[in-house]
């Protein structure tokens, strides 16, 4: 039976213009965003590519040079686009591409494509995510805000309320066949997704198909969401106009005004330094020690006593070894203390708002599709820590590198010392491994729970309202 | 097969329907008769448990329709003065969705042809969008679904009105035909004529009562008339 209702609900609305232009509509939306996704990536993967390459060769073709200079030189990590990106760009757009990794300082990551925009194009990126998150459910509640009270309406409810068909019948035949009409825009999209995927990533996309099945099952399941409430409105309110003025509302409240709250909200909650006070703390902190206790001036006292001591000598002319590269390796090494305290409390100050962001989904469930949306991308807060955290390992392990070469080959206080230029190809390389799809889901579990939950409780308020219709 | 104790409807303490007792049994056609507000929806509505009675009980087939509202619908047939349908589907795919919901899903095309002709739909009709069909077309949909359903009790609120006099005359026709097969009838109507003639009983009402009673076969129409008119002077 609520096979049935759904094949009717379908043939109604596949022979209604309006359903017929709405689709079409959002269908090339989602093929345009889908398209310029896919060629964005493209053009970024290109981009970091050959970026890598060059910036391999310039520290390659060094030649004789002082490691420390080659140091304060850097070199850049650049982060890969993720497979998936094309589907939701997330975050890329605002937490930078690309982190400088110099000596003596942990940079914040640059390069955000956001800073070279103008104000208009701030208001949003049309990506497939925007699409499936905004647009669609505006076409869910376009299908099913009269599904009862249109019914109502127009009589016909009295009609088949006098058949003796259950009302929770008639609301899971009718929410079928929304799903349906969903489908027709839906399946050949992520048909096209796929395509897409195997395009973006050649070699990768049999490992990105984990993530990206999650994702559409999520898609699926925020939708069923909407399909739920808006069917229960249906069923609840008196007339057709009403239910759908309270759709259009939580729609835009969902969409627009919620995240925008939260959005102040969670800066207001949990505030974070402006990069010039960061910077000031950190220099403050690398100056007067993290304690206040032991500045620097007093650590490098201690560090040439030691190193005398330790190698028998009383002059530092005298050490078989270069103290400068020594004193440098210490100097990083004290300053990763300070970075580690002052980048953790800033990860975390952003972890926090991100759980403002989440708690908040209570009101809005397209905060929880966002963060696991971005999540599956690859491209949210978590995964952007996750890269500059690898970079900053990785620079700290060149910085070792290059002041132990130092070390090793330069004598006393010898600073004029010259690497060899085949040395620079024997430094390690930067090789990101993006976190495993496990990881991931460990991150969005709640937010995949908090998801889910939304879809139950329509579903069972649809269920509810429906069984109670009232017909006349 | 359809039974109402003492049932009462109040709508914010204006009583609609007041302690009807009324028993029709299969076979039977018993017509409602009375001016508009005297309580004959209200009834059916009752029968069909779209709303909740005040009191008393009405039952289908032994059971009360609040206690069992599912199953005392598979026995009845509804036909309102206005049938409605959905207008982007044809006749035969209303009356095939109808029937479906109904629980009977097997019929073929032809036996759906076959109700939507035997209830004078016009053949070329049965495939074009309900949009198309002027009122009288809609309300033989209406009777085909009923027909379809093989109720054993139907109910029917001014099924005639909007039919021209041919098409209502086959309307008698059919349920003399289905009353004679044993299906019990309540139908609400203005039309004396049509009462007499079809009717077994005629029940006149009055401000929620039902004031008399009378077999059709004990009374001429003149007398049948003129009964009602002298309920309605007072």
């Amino acid at each position: 039976m609520v096979l049935r209702i759904a094949r009717k609900e379908l043939v109604e609305m596949a022979r209604d213009g309006r359903f017929r232009a709405a689709a079409a509509i959002v269908g090339a939306l989602l093929l345009m965003a889908l398209a310029t996704g896919l060629a964005q990536q493209r053009a970024r993967a290109d981009e970091v590519a050959t970026a890598e390459r060059l910036d391999r060769q310039v520290w390659d073709g060094q030649g004789p040079k002082n490691p420390h200079s080659a140091a304060h030189y850097g070199v850049y990590a650049f982060k890969p686009a993720p497979p998936l990106s094309f589907a939701d760009r997330g975050l890329s757009a605002y937490v930078g591409e690309t982190v400088w990794l110099e000596a003596h300082w942990q940079n914040l990551a640059s390069h955000r494509p956001a800073e070279d925009r103008t104000a208009l194009q701030r208001f949003g990126e049309l990506t497939a995510a925007t699409v499936l998150q905004l647009l669609l459910p505006l076409v869910v509640i376009l299908l099913a805000f009269s599904a009862f009270s249109g019914e109502r309406e127009a009589g016909t409810l009295r009609q088949l309320a006098s058949l003796g068909v259950p009302g929770r019948a008639l609301a899971s035949g009718k929410a079928l066949g929304v799903a349906g009409a969903l489908a027709l825009i839906l399946v050949p999209a992520t048909a096209l997704g796929a395509l897409a995927l195997v395009s973006a990533a050649p070699g990768s996309w049999v490992a990105t198909l984990g993530r990206a099945a999650v994702m559409a099952a999520g898609y699926l399941v925020y939708l069923a969401a909407f399909i739920g409430l808006s069917i229960a409105v249906s069923a609840l309110l008196p007339s057709s106009r009403l239910a759908l003025v309270a759709l259009l509302g939580f729609w835009i409240l969902n969409g627009l005004v919620v995240p925008r709250l939260v959005a102040d909200l969670s800066e207001r909650l949990h505030p974070v330094p402006t990069a010039t006070a960061m910077w000031a703390a950190m220099r403050e902190d690398m100056t007067n020690g993290i304690d206040g206790h032991n500045p620097a001036d007093v650590r490098s006292q201690e560090l040439e006593r030691e190193t005398l001591a330790e190698y028998g000598v009383t002059k530092v002319e005298d050490l078989p070894v270069s103290f400068a590269g020594i004193s440098l390796q210490a100097g990083e090494e004290y300053a990763n203390q300070v970075f580690d305290k002052h980048y953790r409390a800033l990860w975390d100050a952003y972890a926090r708002q991100d759980r403002t962001h989440l708690a908040a989904c209570v009101f809005a469930p397209l905060l929880a599709m966002r963060s696991l949306s971005m999540g599956l991308a690859g491209t949210d807060f978590g995964q952007h820590r996750h890269f500059v955290t690898a970079a900053e390992e990785y620079r700290r392990g060149l910085q070792r590198f290059l002041n132990g070469e130092m070390t090793r080959k330069a004598k006393g206080l010898d600073f004029g010392y010259r690497a060899d230029p085949a040395f620079w190809a024997t430094a390690p390389r930067f090789d990101y491994e993006p976190p495993s799809l496990a990881s991931v889901l460990g991150q969005q579990a709640s937010a995949a729970s908090l998801l889910a939950l939304w879809a139950i409780s329509a579903s069972v308020f649809a269920g509810w309202a429906a069984s109670r219709l009232r017909v006349a | 097969m359809l039974e109402a104790v003492d049932l009462t409807k109040s709508y914010n303490g204006t009583v609609a329907l007041d302690r009807l007792n009324l028993k029709i049994d299969p076979g039977e056609v018993f017509c409602l008769l009375g001016a508009n507000g005297a309580g004959k929806t209200t009834t059916i509505n009752l029968f069909l448990n779209f709303v909740p009675p005040t009191s008393g009980t009405a039952r289908i087939k032994g059971k009360d329709v609040t206690a069992a509202p599912l199953e005392t619908k598979r026995h009845l047939a509804y036909i309102p003065e206005q049938v409605m349908l959905y207008p982007n589907l044809s006749g035969l795919e209303n009356l095939e969705y109808f029937s479906a919901l109904a629980g009977h899903d097997r019929y073929s095309r032809e036996e759906l042809l076959g109700f939507l002709k035997g209830s004078g739909l016009p053949e070329d009709a049965a495939d074009k969008r309900v949009s198309t069909y002027s009122k009288g077309m809609r309300q033989k949909v209406g009777i085909a679904t009923a027909v379809a359903k093989r109720a054993e009790a139907l109910l029917l609120d001014e099924p005639t009105s909007g039919l021209d006099p041919k098409a209502a005359n086959e309307f008698s026709q059919l349920l003399t035909r289905l009353s004679g097969s044993g299906v019990a009838v309540l139908m609400a109507t203005h039309d004396l004529f049509r009462a007499k003639e079809t009717g077994t009983r005629v029940g006149i009402m009055k401000h929620g009562k039902l004031v008399q009673t009378l077999d059709t076969k004990d009374i001429g129409h003149t007398d049948l008339e003129r009964i009602y008119l002298e309920h309605m002077h007072d």
